[in-house]
């Protein structure tokens, strides 16, 4: 074991991304623990099959790898499920992607379920004529949460659990859609920044051109996260993993060269996305409250399916 | 020739009945692989995150099931480790050690850690007691368990109570992947070193054993591993993979390295208790810190400097600093 990858190169020989070097991991090692985590979860829930959501770009990428090599790519189910709007690039590389591992994939257009709630060109939806102004961000939350039900949808046809796809960095700075694309069975990269996914993409395969590109959530045309958020992955990863991980205070980063008032809008996002962490809270009554006093883990004898 | 076995097992959360049938037929297998001892992990009957299912897999040192695994061991040792529940109803990590169809003697598990992933406190009682044992080895056994060995008494006090074998079972989750290391993962990395120097300076076997497996979001690592008396490895098992084990051990070794190198007939016992009998009144405020620079603050040898204030008039005169008072 122990291999820190080299970062491979593009046509030009420039390095294909930025990898800091406090963040970079032993791939094997998570490959390792992240295929034994897979195949116990599976187990511990009674299920052999996995069900995720194929956008084409990296996270989902390295996730459908990663289930492929824990437990074949035949047990696996990739659903494809553009927009009308979405990039055909996207579309692209996630079915390269599907022929690269030789699993199953289906693709589910959601166009007509979204426009179905906003309408379409004057046609209002079920929302009602004032929806077809809805803005990107509810469209977005609404594409995310639509593509989630799919997939549950097909966990029961499919008879597989729905693998998350979210990194620790859009984890932690609250960039998700609550009960969207954070739902999910379980998670094998949750505990990964996205400098340590492409990393790890790289190690285990998944197509160049997938880890190059600007990551996208692909609400809109031409969105890119980092446009969008104004900062760079690299900085964006070493400044949770110094403040979070290795708890550095603000002082401490700024003596390190990181600029206080970038330091302090990453917290802001830390402090205000906090709730999409975590399980609702129940108003405690009674004498025993699931998550507060009735403290059991997920599965247990005969918390198994069938 | 002694053989050790080493049962690097993953347990089934809360499935006591399943863990302790795969228990009966690795001590077959360890039997008919020729070993004198084996080892299973901390918790390996019951698995490790069990929340408040502790109480429902408690077992009694009466329990048939505890009597049957032990009937098992005719001829043979056996270090087993469970859920044990006392007469008056707490729960300790236990380890056991079975030897002739007997349980001959029990470690609860001395140190629980309640911190970062870890939450033992709130479900297990914690042991008051550490004590080195006879086997039919012809060796004397210490048996302490998981963050037993993060505290530095536990190894040397073994090892001074009569032990040339320290058998350390372990649940030890994996973590801290970002550390690249010889081996990958930060924890291995720690707990290595600790074997290491602990076989070193106790000039003693150092026996680890380590579960896999996964319980909930914890993946637990392996590495199990035997480390002789000069902190040499003897045999490292591989991270991840279930198996068992057998070492070869000649417990001779430790002879011969207590005698090159004689730390335990060195260490100096009276001067310890002395100054630590000094130190337990002091922490608890029954008698002055007598190594703390006047006024420095309890718990802390050194005073603080006092802060110039540049924008003073001028500087006051410094007040005495009062003497600590004990509290009582």
């Amino acid at each position: 074991m122990s291999a820190v990858s080299a970062i491979p190169t593009d046509d030009a020989g420039r390095p294909l991304f930025e990898l800091p070097d406090e963040l970079a991991i032993d791939t094997d090692v998570a490959r390792r623990v992240i295929a034994g985590f897979i195949r116990g979860q599976l187990r511990q829930a009674g299920f052999e099959r996995c069900v995720l959501g194929l956008s084409g770009g990296v996270d989902s990428g390295l996730v459908a790898y990663l289930v492929a090599e824990a437990i074949g790519p035949d047990r696996l189910l990739c659903v494809l499920m553009p927009y009308r709007t979405s990039s055909p690039a996207s579309r692209a590389d996630a079915e390269a992607i599907v022929a690269d591992l030789g699993c199953r994939s289906e693709v589910v257009e959601i166009s007509a379920m979204v426009d179905a709630m906003y309408g379409r060109d004057a046609d209002p939806g079920a929302g009602g004529a004032a929806d077809l102004e809805a803005s990107a961000l509810r469209r977005g939350n609404y594409m995310a949460r639509t593509r989630m039900a799919v997939l549950y949808d097909r966990s029961v046809t499919f008879g597989g659990l729905v693998a998350g796809t979210g990194n620790k960095t859009e984890s932690l700075i609250g960039y998700t859609t609550l009960f969207g694309d954070n739902a999910c069975a379980f998670n094998p990269i949750g505990d990964l920044y996205k400098s340590q996914v492409r990393q790890l993409a790289a190690a285990i395969g998944v197509p160049r051109a997938v880890i190059a590109k600007a990551p996208t959530a692909d609400l809109w045309p031409d969105q890119t996260d980092e446009a969008e958020g104004g900062f760079s992955y690299p900085l964006l990863d070493r400044i949770l993993y110094w403040r979070i991980d290795r708890r550095r205070s603000l002082d401490e980063m700024v003596t390190m060269g990181f600029e206080r008032a970038l330091v302090e809008r990453v917290e802001r996002m830390v402090a205000v996305s906090e709730f999409k962490r975590q399980v609702p809270p129940i108003a405690k009554l009674g004498p025993r409250t699931a998550g507060v006093d009735y403290l059991y883990p997920r599965r247990r004898p005969g918390s198994a399916r069938g | 020739m002694t053989r050790i076995a080493l049962a690097q097992i993953a347990p089934r959360l809360g499935a006591l009945d399943d863990n302790l049938a795969r228990h009966r037929e690795l001590v077959a297998e360890a039997r008919s692989g020729g070993a004198d001892l084996v080892v299973f992990p901390e918790l390996g009957l019951t698995g490790y995150l069990l929340q408040d299912l502790a109480a429902e897999v408690a077992m009694r040192l009466d329990d048939p099931r505890l009597a049957a695994l032990a009937g098992d061991t005719d001829g043979l040792s056996a270090i087993v480790s469970f859920v044990e529940e006392s007469d008056d109803h707490r729960l300790f990590i236990a380890a056991a050690l079975l030897e002739d169809g007997e349980v001959r003697h029990v470690h609860r598990k001395l140190f629980l850690p309640t911190y970062g992933l870890f939450d033992e406190r709130r479900f297990f009682a914690a042991g008051d007691v550490l004590r080195a044992t006879p086997s039919r080895l012809g060796a004397g056994l210490g048996i302490a368990v998981c963050e037993d060995f993060w505290h530095l008494g536990v190894a040397p006090l073994l090892a001074l109570d009569g032990a040339q074998i320290l058998v350390n079972v372990s649940s030890s989750p994996g973590r801290d992947l970002a550390a690249t290391n010889e081996v990958g993962l930060g924890t291995a990395s720690s707990w290595r070193n600790l074997m290491r120097t602990y076989a070193q300076l106790t000039t003693s076997f150092v026996v680890f054993c380590n579960r896999v497996g996964v319980d909930e979001s914890i993946t637990f690592w392996g590495g199990s591993e035997v480390i002789g008396p000069s902190g040499q490895a003897i045999f490292s098992a591989p991270l991840f993979d279930e198996g068992l084990f057998h070492v070869d051990v000649g417990l001779e070794e430790v002879r011969r390295e207590r005698i090159s190198l004689p730390l335990l007939r060195d260490e100096r016992l009276e001067w310890q208790l002395r100054e630590l009998g000094r130190i337990v009144l002091e922490r608890a405020g029954m008698a002055i810190d007598s190594t703390a620079e006047w006024g420095a603050p309890p718990g802390f040898d050194v005073a603080p400097e006092p802060v110039p204030d540049a924008d003073a008039p001028a500087p006051a005169p410094a007040a005495p600093i009062p003497f600590r008072k004990p509290r009582s």
